[in-house]
């Protein structure tokens, strides 16, 4: 049953229409890697990955997440297939979490994509010093990033919205706001794992790559963290989807 | 189901609802907004009681995967994933249903031949007709070969010939013992399915049992009868002074005798005896009011 659950979401999610602008995303990634010793002039190898990997490929990691992770639920909800799936013997905490188990895989596959072609577009090939911790930090933010997703995608109507938000809002500014707040930014936090040096680069680049504080959270604590919000928020998904109605709104008398 | 009832916000969608379902063919009738589908997601666990229980086998069944075990539903929808071939459809859903991938695709075919789609089932659901897809709907509702199956308006949008052969796939699984409740707006449908019916107007059940006795119940209304004979005077003579006959009329332009009577069954076994005395030569006999419409509208206006 959960094999069946898991590999229809794996299919879905994994269909090329669906990953195609991801993929084009990661040749971006590729292409602003190979383009960046033009814009900051003089930058290392190592400059070049890291500048591009935070401000665009954790990007797409967040992006992903959000687009992925919000279809587990409403896209069923608003496709109307919902009901097919809910009223079989299957219990709605396992049919939740064994789709956000494969939500988890592709957005950790699309980002560590767009981190390998950041590295080829950077250093001219696969590997680079950077990237294991790099992954490591892309599936522990798919984790993060997918829990809370997941949550607000059961809170909320229309949570696509709120998560690009949150993505392209929160994740930008609370980085870069004075004293400890960055500690409330789950970037902050992959930043902790990936453990990338700082960079001279312009401070204009530095905010957007969410670098303007020297972030003192550790690889240790990131990790614990992470893992102890992506259990909470995947528990009380797990704990909502099972408790409340999940109709399609169009449908309600 | 025990005093049932289902708020939306303001507005009720079902209101203090009590009865039970056995096995066979029951029609739940409504208008549209009556409460049908608020009652078919109450009993398949999408939605829950604002008051008042339903209970499937003793389980509460929202939400309850042993109650899914049991039961199969047919929604009134028309969505479904429509990359997939009819095959790939039901047997996701089969495995959903626990079943291992050789059971589920033996079972898949199963209900694909009981349904009529075994042909079709490797097309995609995107170019299906709207009887092909119905079809699809009530396999998918079958294919863990539950003991109670709901069906949300299935006959919509089907062509005769497709409404007569669904109503015969309903009427024998009704044979083999399983529980069917159709729900459906269109009464001429319903009469021709079942006589054994809940009848929902505005959230509240009118009425619940067989049609007959249902009308049998109606007793504002006395019951028409049209007799059609060879000679009407002498009839009307005889039949005015039968005890439950209310009025009697001659309707010169249907050529019949109508009549409105009380106590049905008393009345027939006085009008056969009184026929076979007398020597009435009867050409025609008919009830009018005794089909659904003319219950639904007795409920309804009352």
């Amino acid at each position: 049953m959960v094999g069946a659950i898991f590999s229809q979401a794996l299919r879905e999610y994994f269909r090329f229409r669906r990953i195609f602008p991801w993929l084009l995303l990661g040749g971006l990634c590729y292409g602003l890697a190979l383009f960046w010793p033009h814009l900051i002039k003089g930058a290392t190898h190592q400059e070049q990955y890291s500048s591009v990997s935070s401000i665009l490929a954790f990007r797409i990691l967040a992006l992903s997440s959000a687009i992925f992770t919000t279809a587990i639920v409403s896209q069923e909800v608003e496709g109307r297939t919902i009901v097919y799936l809910l009223t079989r013997p299957v219990p709605r905490w396992i049919l939740l979490v064994t789709r956000f188990a494969a939500s988890v895989i592709v957005v950790s596959f699309l980002g560590s994509l767009a981190m390998v072609l950041t590295s080829v577009g950077a250093f001219g090939k696969v590997g680079n010093p950077l990237l294991l911790n790099d992954v490591k930090a892309v599936v522990f933010g798919a984790l993060a990033y997918g829990g809370l997703f997941l949550l607000v995608s059961l809170l909320v109507n229309r949570a696509m919205i709120y998560c690009l938000l949150f993505a392209f809002g929160w994740e930008t500014s609370i980085p870069n706001l004075p004293g400890d707040l960055y500690h409330l930014s789950i970037y902050s936090y992959l930043q902790g794992i990936a453990q990338h040096p700082v960079t001279e680069t312009s401070r204009a680049l530095n905010a957007v790559a969410g670098g303007s504080n020297a972030n003192s959270i550790s690889a240790l604590s990131a990790y614990l963290c992470l893992a102890v919000f992506t259990v909470a928020t995947v528990l009380l998904s797990a704990w909502w989807f099972t408790h409340f109605e999940y109709v399609p709104r169009e449908d309600a008398e | 189901m025990t005093n049932l009832s289902r708020w939306y916000g303001q507005v009720i969608g079902l209101n203090d609802v009590s009865c039970e379902i056995g096995p066979g063919l029951t029609a739940l009738l409504g208008m549209n907004g009556a409460g049908k589908s608020t009652l078919m997601r109450l009993i398949t666990g999408q939605l829950r009681p604002t008051t008042g229980s339903v209970e499937i086998y003793g389980m509460q069944p929202f939400a309850n995967p042993e109650v899914y075990r049991h039961l199969g539903y047919c929604p009134e929808i028309d969505d479904f994933y429509e990359r997939y071939t009819g095959r790939k459809f039901i047997q996701y859903l089969a495995r959903l249903s626990g079943m291992s991938k050789s059971e589920a695709s033996d079972r898949t075919q199963h209900v694909l031949e009981f349904v009529g789609m075994a042909d079709r089932a490797d097309r995609k659901i995107a170019g299906y007709s709207k009887g092909m897809r119905q079809r699809i709907k009530l396999a998918q509702a079958m294919v863990h070969d539950p003991d109670i199956i709901l069906l949300d308006e299935p006959l919509n949008g089907l062509d005769p010939v497709g409404r007569r052969e669904f109503m015969n796939v309903l009427a024998g699984l009704a044979e083999n013992g399983k529980t069917i409740l159709v729900s459906s707006h269109i009464l001429f449908e319903v009469e021709q399915m079942t006589r054994s019916l809940l009848l929902l107007h505005r959230g509240r059940l009118l009425a619940n049992g067989d049609l007959g006795v249902i009308r049998s119940l109606i007793d504002k209304h006395p019951h028409q009868v049209r007799l059609e004979v060879d000679d009407p005077r002498r009839a009307a003579e005889l039949l005015v002074g039968l005890p439950n006959v209310e009025s009697l009329r001659y309707d010169y332009g249907d050529r019949a005798l109508k009549m409105e009577v009380r106590n049905p069954d008393s009345f027939y076994d006085s009008l056969s005896q009184l026929i076979i005395e007398k020597k009435i030569r009867v050409h025609g006999f008919s009830s009018p009011d005794n089909n659904l419409e003319s219950v639904f509208r007795y409920l309804v206006e009352s």
